[in-house]
């Protein structure tokens, strides 16, 4: 028996499987490939939108107990206000890490893209472009400007111009803090937690502050790059401790004489992990404090002992709204105080990038 | 001209069904390797820098427990006395006493170095992702701490339901090869 293939006519046999004509062929495999496509399709879809994402349980929020709040210290009693902003302006930086004043009453900041020189109305006077962080300033009574950055301090003319650099200091030299006493420099280095104590020409000609148990020093504790050496009218230096929160009196030759602070969030204390960042001292010995984390301007006495605010934390409101949402961390987020030859307090804050010029109130 | 028949018996329905069937599963199966292909190449990563630690981290992820940990980066710790990432803003004592600990889960161990330095590790089983250490370290600290998905946990999910809900957008996908990312030279995930 036979027959013909609908097709192209050709004979079929039942001996013989039929064999398919072109155009059934084509249409098969036009079905075959439609659905392998699907499947495809399916298959890609399944494991892209839905696929291996297991169901959702609704989740409570968390608890109260799951909160980090310290909104409760982050206002401040007015009766403790004993200063006003008499003006502020920007400090021309990206990012402030040392304020200072010269004799002559100019404002000096130094950080991330250089040092700037400033008016006491904010006028920029001289801008001084530095490629590399500048953590610290201080103007000789020459008009030389000492910065001082990783691993060394340079030395520049009263234009900007580098005429020396010091660079013979300890592996992981970072002086975050100069002062200086007569002919003799002190740099705090919070690479290596201690003050280095220079000649005029910024050879090394002493330590302070190393840990030496048998001396009671049990040395700083800096876990970041805040640290700060300042001279007081006593004779004494004072250098902040600030992983302690104390500030403590050394003497030249290293002798640790006396210090205070204690630790508390409460606005007589300092708290975080490293504060005070910053500090200044009044000729009558008395201090102004800057703390980060909680951004506070702080007054107290010869002994240590908190006689007011210059600024509290509800000053700074872009510096909280920074802190309160959890970006930027607290590195490069300094407060810096400075006191200007009459006396009014410069303060320099590095988040919302202003300088503010601090009068006592009448 | 007569039009050819287009009546099938039963033997080749079965036989088209069951081709039909096993091309369909053969397509669904090149499908699915081609999506887990493309899938596996990366992996859900949280930013540090944007994270803001709003704690969805601990109520959003699919798993019971979430696969974001906190992680300590030790290169970038002070090893502080008083770490704000381990105590109560203003603690009883500075010593392990429950009073004392930030954490809600007692998730970080403190151990003394030495005088005045401790180290500060995170225990990863207590650990539920809230990311309230990481708020006080960087609030007042060096930003040691910070919140990551631990990728021994995550199931990778397509859609990640902690990154739809993540208010900064701080979810990224990050190379299979480098699944975290961590701040400092010494980043370290324990």
């Amino acid at each position: 028996m036979s027959e013909k293939n609908s097709d192209n006519n050709t004979p079929a046999t039942l001996d013989s499987p039929p064999v398919p004509g072109r155009r059934t062929f084509l249409r098969a495999a036009a079905w075959g490939g439609g659905i392998l496509g699907l499947g495809g399709l399916a298959g890609y879809a399944a494991k892209r939108f839905s696929g291996g994402q297991p169901a959702r349980t609704a989740t409570p929020p968390l608890g109260d107990e799951f909160t980090y709040d310290v909104s409760r210290f982050q206002k401040s009693d007015p009766a403790l206000i004993r200063y006003e902003e008499v003006t502020r302006f920007p400090c021309g930086l990206e990012r402030g890490r040392n304020i200072t004043a010269s004799a002559d009453g100019s404002i000096w900041v130094a950080g991330t893209g250089g040092i700037r020189k400033l008016s006491n109305e904010g006028k920029l006077l001289l801008t001084i472009e530095i490629d590399e962080p500048v953590y610290s300033v201080v103007i000789r009574k020459t008009g030389e400007i000492l910065a001082g950055m990783a691993g060394k301090i340079s030395v520049l003319d009263g234009s900007g111009n580098e005429t020396a650099i010091w660079s013979d200091y300890p592996d992981n030299f970072l002086p975050t803090s100069i002062s200086l006493v007569g002919d003799r420099i002190f740099v705090a280095d919070a690479g290596n937690r201690v003050v280095l104590k220079l000649d005029a020409s910024g050879n090394k000609t002493g330590i302070i502050g190393e840990r030496d148990l048998a001396r009671n020093i049990a040395g700083f504790m800096v876990p970041s790059p805040y640290f700060c050496v300042r001279m007081a009218p006593d004779g004494l230096l004072r250098v902040t401790n600030p992983g302690e929160h104390r500030i403590e009196a050394y003497t030249f030759e290293g002798d640790l004489e006396a210090g205070w602070g204690k630790s508390s969030f409460a606005v007589e204390g300092f708290c975080g992990c490293c504060n005070p960042v910053s500090f200044d001292i009044f000729p009558d010995g008395s201090f102004v404090t800057c703390e980060k984390g909680l951004p506070r301007v702080k007054l107290y006495d010869p002994e240590g002992n908190f006689t007011g605010l210059v600024a509290g934390p509800d000053a700074f409101p872009e510096y909280l709204k920074a802190a309160n949402a959890g970006t930027p961390h607290s590195l490069g987020s300094g407060i810096y105080a400075a006191i200007d030859p009459t006396g009014r307090v410069l303060v320099l804050d590095a988040v919302g990038g202003t300088v503010r010029i601090m009068k006592p109130k009448d | 001209m007569a039009e050819p028949s287009s009546s099938i018996n039963r033997r080749e329905l079965l036989k088209s069904t069951a081709r039909a069937l096993g091309l369909l599963g053969v397509g669904s199966g090149a499908g699915l390797l081609s999506a887990r292909e493309k899938k596996s190449d990366t992996r859900w990563q949280i930013n540090p820098d944007l994270c803001i630690q709003c704690g969805r981290c601990a109520t959003e992820c699919v798993l019971k427990v979430s696969a974001v940990k906190c992680t300590h980066s030790f290169g970038v710790c002070g090893y502080c006395k008083l770490c704000t990432g381990y105590f109560e803003p203003e603690p009883i004592n500075l010593d392990e006493g429950a009073e004392n600990q930030l954490c809600p889960t007692g998730a970080i161990k403190r151990t003394f170095i030495e005088d005045p330095y401790y180290e500060y590790n995170i225990i990863n089983d207590l650990c539920v992702g809230c990311g309230k250490c990481v708020k006080g370290c960087n609030m007042f600290g060096n930003g040691s701490l910070y919140l990551q998905v631990h990728q021994d946990r995550c199931l990778n999910c397509n859609t990640c339901a902690i990154a739809i809900a993540c208010p900064a957008q701080a979810f990224v996908r990050v190379p299979v090869g480098k699944p975290y990312l961590l701040r400092g030279k010494g980043g370290a995930h324990k």
